[in-house]
């Protein structure tokens, strides 16, 4: 039973509703009896199923993704489909019931296995406001923008949670969002105070940390880069404006925030990507450990900087080719490599001795070998089993499919082809039902044979007339018949047996 | 392989080589043995230093007695590492081949935490470190002032050198230097005073010391001992400290009114600019002070410091720029000037004077390279137009050669988009639009990482402001990430490795960047790293600066080079470094973008590297955004295709078969572009 959406009636009217439409087209309306807080307890189910439907959705989507793969990847699921539940033999629910137990039973392997998605790095660009027509703004916010902005910007994630719904409803949560300066960043933070400039300490903080760990590889780092800067007072004074906060103009900070934000922007986007869980720091904090800073010795050159250099000294053209790349065996204790541990029963090994004996051995046979020619075939015994396996030999006798492929056209072999496995679903399915020792399954089988019957009527029968009327042999669809005959009579078995139990 | 350079044997560490790496290492040979200097442009990815090493190694064994030791000097840390790792692969080689473990003795400086003590400098045979070892007289008197005078100097990525040379002679006093030194001054006279009560004997004994040191030096420099120091001028070894400064006490009266005078500089109201002899006669009309014990003043408080036994000569820096100043302000009647500026132009209520005494002629500090050494290459990948270089250093090369890289199919597409950017109408709403729509537009063309620099970081910064506003920045969202390079370095190291993260994971990024900065000048950018460079404009120096308009006319009146083509020289290598940064090397492919319908004119297209030059053609030039897209596009399907080694061997691979053939030493001879 999956959501789709929810409606509520509109706040003025007598009768305080809310209707649910599922996702198969049912709906169903609850009406707030309760006189004194019917509108209260409406309003609250509603908070409480907005959060919830975003997670419907997903399930629902994802459910009709997997449906919708299953159909294209398999052309005879989908055939069985077109046959079975677009004809209304069977519905869309019984199909997929015993076939998407995979999907449905939240199997973990199945659901961690799933390919982590990135963040679009212009999902702020999805929300340009648009002009409601009357001096306001509208966002357009959807569920994948939500959870892409907290994704990108955990720190009001941390808001949102602090805030929603105790503090604020979900909508003034946003609304102030987007009124604030952390939304509209090349507005410089005038002091006001907002939920948000906690937010955009928070980051310029986590900038900052970024900035101060440092880059792994040495070859980016523009610190290191000059070897010698001039001593203060030398050299030709360039004229860069200061970088002082006091002489810039307000247009020069407000263009040095937007620089800011979307160099954080893209860091963040791109760590929500890579972003597994774990926190990366831990990740930064354990590299830089391995390749510190120790620049004093050439001996001692870290790791990552060594194997950045010889790339970028390598020159793979000027190297003959074919050389498979190896990877070198690193032995942590070679003399426990040399004397690993020694098989006790070393005689049961073959020496090479064995080997080349044996090999002689077959060798000699070979040479004396002698055919036993009073022990074969007679000429004329042979002869005739290999007339006999020709085409056109005893053994080599068209059977009945080749009649059918010549007889009939390949059109109705491939209605008959359908029918067989349309026919063979529902038996399947009504078999199953057996041995019936639950009401669910009584239940079950007596359905199924309706849908044998409905099929016969609505599918077989149509076919049969038109074969007929092709003057076609009805043989045809004999053993069809033959297999619901069968099923049938298995029903009525059963049928009366449960009869006579039950008088 | 085992090459032979005109019956030279050369051992190169490569199963293969290109043919541009022959033709420098011949005319590198033949600079070699001309004992002459050398300019010569190869493109970056060609190995250069390879063949610059493996050359140079081999003329070494050879001729031991020719040539006895490789400096070789490079810019960034990281370009002096790689030098170390190539080298390293070199003796590898050698080891293998010839058997036995060679004995060179190669040593890299890469930080002044680790200076390295002379001696083990003087038997090294390779030095490598940063070309302010050897230009910056502070560091060069400490380091290099020894080297033997058959060295063979190498000065790789040698396109700014000459901005080098101006900054390491320049010096620049604003009021906080001016308080500093008095401070230094201050501590010079109590500690004097200590030592007069405690052991007067020892500054007696400075004093004879100090004459003894100049005469000392003056010896080692006639008999060519020494690499000479440019801040030492010739003149004052030859003569005796005059009187006004002989004791410490006098130098520290002289060096209190000396301050004094600066201070009373730095009180203007209105800009100043003068040359150093009319600042000489105006200090000597206001506070009588002389030509003579200026010009002693650098060396006379080296002095004073030792005698002192001061430990942390760091403590004392503004008191040595000061002496520095005094000295070079005395020995050079030409080739610097003197600006006073009371404020920045930018900001002209904050008083914030400074005085600048800039050196305008770069021959100044490298003279003495020239002069000592039997050698000197200087190389790079943008060195065009090749005969300017020769000027402004002041020196006569005996060979000057150009290479383009070889290749069988161009794995660059080249394109000049007829876009405006002049200075005038450069922050009209259109042109930012029209550049925003050639990165949008390429930003979906492109795989992985486009690097985009522009001229200036203001007007980077202006522009970023319009495209967020314009929504284009958004639009650029959704196919690649943004990084910004800032003026905050540690911040720009990270948004590059970000940057590099982003390409590597299939993201995509752009990295938006400026001409001249750090970024410009150190960052490669291979492979997927950088598919893409647009250059938004013409990266021209900020001509309002009156420093650079005093340079300007200083090498039109003394070298007769004309300010636009030095404008256009300079930002046309400004350029080439910028676009050059995505092609490092045969196996990587790009575009390179010139967004600014100027560079189509012939005076530019003639500035451009050959390697650039030879890229361009018709169908390259006043292109629209959208001629440039289906151009890209078509380029990049064309790359997609395998790189495979067969397709390159004969043509800008070769075996050393191939090598030895008539027909390709024959071709071979035109690759170098002579001058």
């Amino acid at each position: 039973m999956l959501l789709l959406y929810f409606k509520i009636s509109p706040d003025g009217k007598a009768k305080i509703q809310l209707q649910l439409v599922l996702h198969t087209g049912e709906s169903t309306t609850f009406h707030f009896a309760n006189e004194s807080s019917a509108l209260k307890d409406r309003d609250a189910t509603k908070e409480l199923l907005q959060q919830l439907l975003p997670k419907f959705k997903k399930k629902a989507n994802k459910e009709l993704e997997e449906k919708n793969r299953m159909l294209q990847e398999d052309p005879v699921l989908f055939q069985l489909y077109k046959d079975l539940v677009v004809s209304q033999v069977i519905s869309a629910e019984e199909f997929w019931a015993n076939r998407l137990g995979g999907i449905n039973n939240t199997d973990p392997a199945v659901v961690n296995n799933k390919q982590e998605v990135g963040i679009s790095g212009a999902f702020l660009a999805d929300i340009r406001p648009q002009t409601d027509g009357c001096n306001g703004l509208r966002y357009n916010l959807t569920a994948d923008i939500i959870e892409s902005i907290f994704r990108t910007y955990p720190a009001v994630k941390q808001k949102y949670s602090e805030n929603v719904p105790h503090n604020l409803t979900e909508k003034e949560f946003w609304t102030r969002f987007f009124q604030s300066h952390y939304f509209h960043r090349d507005r410089i933070n005038t002091g006001t105070q907002d939920i948000f400039s906690e937010c955009a300490k928070q980051d310029e903080k986590g900038l900052k940390s970024l900035v101060i760990q440092g880059v792994k590889n040495p070859l980016v780092d523009l610190l290191s880069l000059e070897d010698k800067t001039l001593d203060e007072g030398y050299g030709i004074c360039t004229t860069l404006p200061s970088t002082s906060n006091a002489n810039k103009t307000v247009k020069e900070s407000s263009n040095s925030a937007i620089i800011k934000r979307f160099n954080h922007h893209s860091a963040m986007v791109l760590a929500a990507g890579s972003r597994k869980g774990e926190a990366p720091t831990d990740q930064a904090s354990e590299t830089s450990s391995t390749d510190g800073n120790s620049r004093d010795s050439d001996f001692f050159q870290p790791p990552v900087k060594k194997v950045k250099l010889q790339e970028a000294i390598e020159y793979e053209d000027l190297q003959r080719e074919n050389r498979p790349k190896t990877v070198a065996l690193n032995l942590k204790k070679s003399d426990r490599y040399a004397h690993g541990p020694v098989p006790l029963q070393s005689q049961h090994y073959t020496t090479s001795q064995d080997i080349i004996n044996s090999v002689n051995y077959i060798r000699h046979e070979m040479m004396n070998y002698k055919p036993n020619l009073t022990e074969v075939l007679s000429s004329t015994a042979a002869s005739s089993a290999i007339a006999a396996l020709s085409p056109g030999g005893v053994l080599m006798q068209a059977g009945a499919q080749q009649a059918i492929n010549q007889m009939v056209p390949t059109e109705v072999q491939g209605e008959l082809k359908h029918l067989y496995v349309a026919a063979g679903e529902l038996l399947r399915h009504f078999w199953s039902c057996f041995p019936v020792n639950t009401p669910f399954l009584e239940e079950k089988v007596m359905k199924m044979k309706s849908n044998l019957e409905r099929f016969q009527v609505t599918k077989l029968c149509p076919f049969q007339e038109k074969i007929q009327r092709q003057y076609l042999s009805t043989n045809l669809t004999g053993h069809l018949e033959e297999m619901l005959q069968t099923a049938y009579s298995k029903f009525h078995i059963w049928q009366t047996r449960r009869m006579m139990r039950k008088t | 392989m085992k090459l032979n350079i005109e019956g030279l044997l050369v051992y190169f560490p490569y199963d293969y080589i290109y043919p541009e790496q022959y033709s420098y290492m011949l005319e590198l040979k033949r600079t070699l043995d001309a004992k002459g200097h050398g300019v010569l442009e190869m493109p970056s990815g060609t190995g250069k230093t390879i063949s610059l090493l493996s050359l140079i190694v081999a003329y070494q064994r050879a001729f031991p007695l020719d040539v006895t030791k490789l400096i070789y000097c490079s810019r960034t840390v990281p370009e002096i590492e790689k030098v170390v790792e190539e080298l390293r692969k070199l003796m590898e080689f050698y080891a293998k081949e010839t058997g036995e473990r060679n004995n060179f003795l190669a040593l890299a400086l890469s930080s002044r935490k680790n200076l390295c003590i002379h001696p083990e400098i003087l038997h090294a045979n390779i030095v490598v470190y940063s070309y302010h070892y050897l230009l910056d007289p502070k560091i060069a008197d400490l380091v290099s002032k020894e080297l033997a005078k058959k060295s063979v100097v190498v000065f790789d990525e040698a396109h700014n050198i000459d901005n080098v040379c101006i900054d390491s002679m320049s010096v620049n006093i604003t009021r906080r230097t001016l308080d500093r030194c008095q401070n230094n001054v201050d501590t010079l006279q109590n500690t004097i005073q200590k030592i007069k009560e405690t052991d007067a004997a020892k500054l007696r004994e400075e004093y004879r010391r100090l004459v003894e040191g100049l005469k000392e030096a003056n010896v080692a420099r006639e008999t060519d001992i020494y690499l000479s120091n440019p801040v030492l001028p010739d003149e004052i070894l030859k003569e005796a400290v005059p009187g006004t400064i002989r004791t410490a006490e006098h130098f520290v009266g002289f060096l209190r009114r000396f301050l004094e005078y600066l201070k009373s500089r730095l009180r203007v109201h209105h800009v100043v600019q003068e040359s150093a002899p009319q600042f000489l006669k105006d200090i000597f009309d206001k506070v009588c002070i002389d030509r003579k014990p200026l010009r002693f003043c650098a060396e006379r408080l080296q002095s004073l410091l030792r005698t002192l036994e001061i430990a942390d000569i760091a403590d004392f820096s503004a008191v040595t720029l000061i002496s520095n100043f005094a000295t070079l302000v005395s020995t050079y009647s030409q080739g610097f000037t003197i600006i006073i500026e009371p404020f920045e132009d930018r900001t002209p209520t904050i008083a914030n004077p400074v005085l600048h005494f800039s050196c305008m002629d770069p021959s100044i500090a490298i003279k003495p390279v020239f002069q000592r050494f039997q050698s000197v290459i200087i190389t790079s990948g943008t060195l065009s137009p090749l005969d300017i270089y020769p000027r402004i250093l002041d020196f006569r090369p005996v060979t000057m050669a150009s290479f383009t890289m070889t290749l069988n199919t161009f794995n660059v597409c080249l394109c000049l988009v007829a876009l405006s950017s002049k200075f005038e109408t450069r922050e009209d709403f259109a042109v930012i639009r029209n550049y925003g729509n050639l990165l949008l537009e390429m930003s979906a063309v492109v795989p992985d990482g486009i690097v985009a620099f522009f001229t200036s970081y203001v007007y980077m910064e202006n522009i970023v402001a319009s495209w967020y506003e314009q929504g284009i920045l958004e639009n650029i969202q959704r196919n690649k990430l943004i990084f910004i390079e800032t003026q905050d370095a540690a911040e720009t190291s990270m948004a590059l490795e970000k940057y590099q993260e982003a390409c590597e994971n299939g993201r995509g990024a752009i990295l938006l960047s400026v001409a001249r900065g750090k970024v410009s000048e150190g960052i490669d950018f291979v492979h997927h790293f950088g598919r893409a460079v647009i250059m938004f404009g013409v990266p021209y120096v900020y001509t309002q600066s009156r420093i650079l308009k005093a340079r300007l006319e200083y090498l039109r009146d003394q070298f007769q080079i004309r300010e636009n083509d030095f404008l256009t020289f300079d930002a046309m290598r400004h350029a080439a470094q910028c676009v050059g940064r995505a092609i490092r090397g045969k196996t990587d492919y790009g575009l390179m973008i010139f967004a600014d319908k100027r560079y189509a004119r012939a005076d530019k297209r003639g500035k451009l590297p050959r390697w650039i030059q030879e890229h361009i053609n018709d169908g390259s030039l006043n292109l629209t955004v959208d001629e440039t897209v289906q151009l890209s596009k078509h380029f990049l399907r064309q790359m997609a295709q395998p790189f495979r080694q067969e397709d390159q061997l004969g043509l800008s691979l070769l075996t050393l078969e191939q090598l030895e053939s008539e027909e390709m030493l024959q071709k071979i001879t035109q690759i170098a572009h002579q001058t």
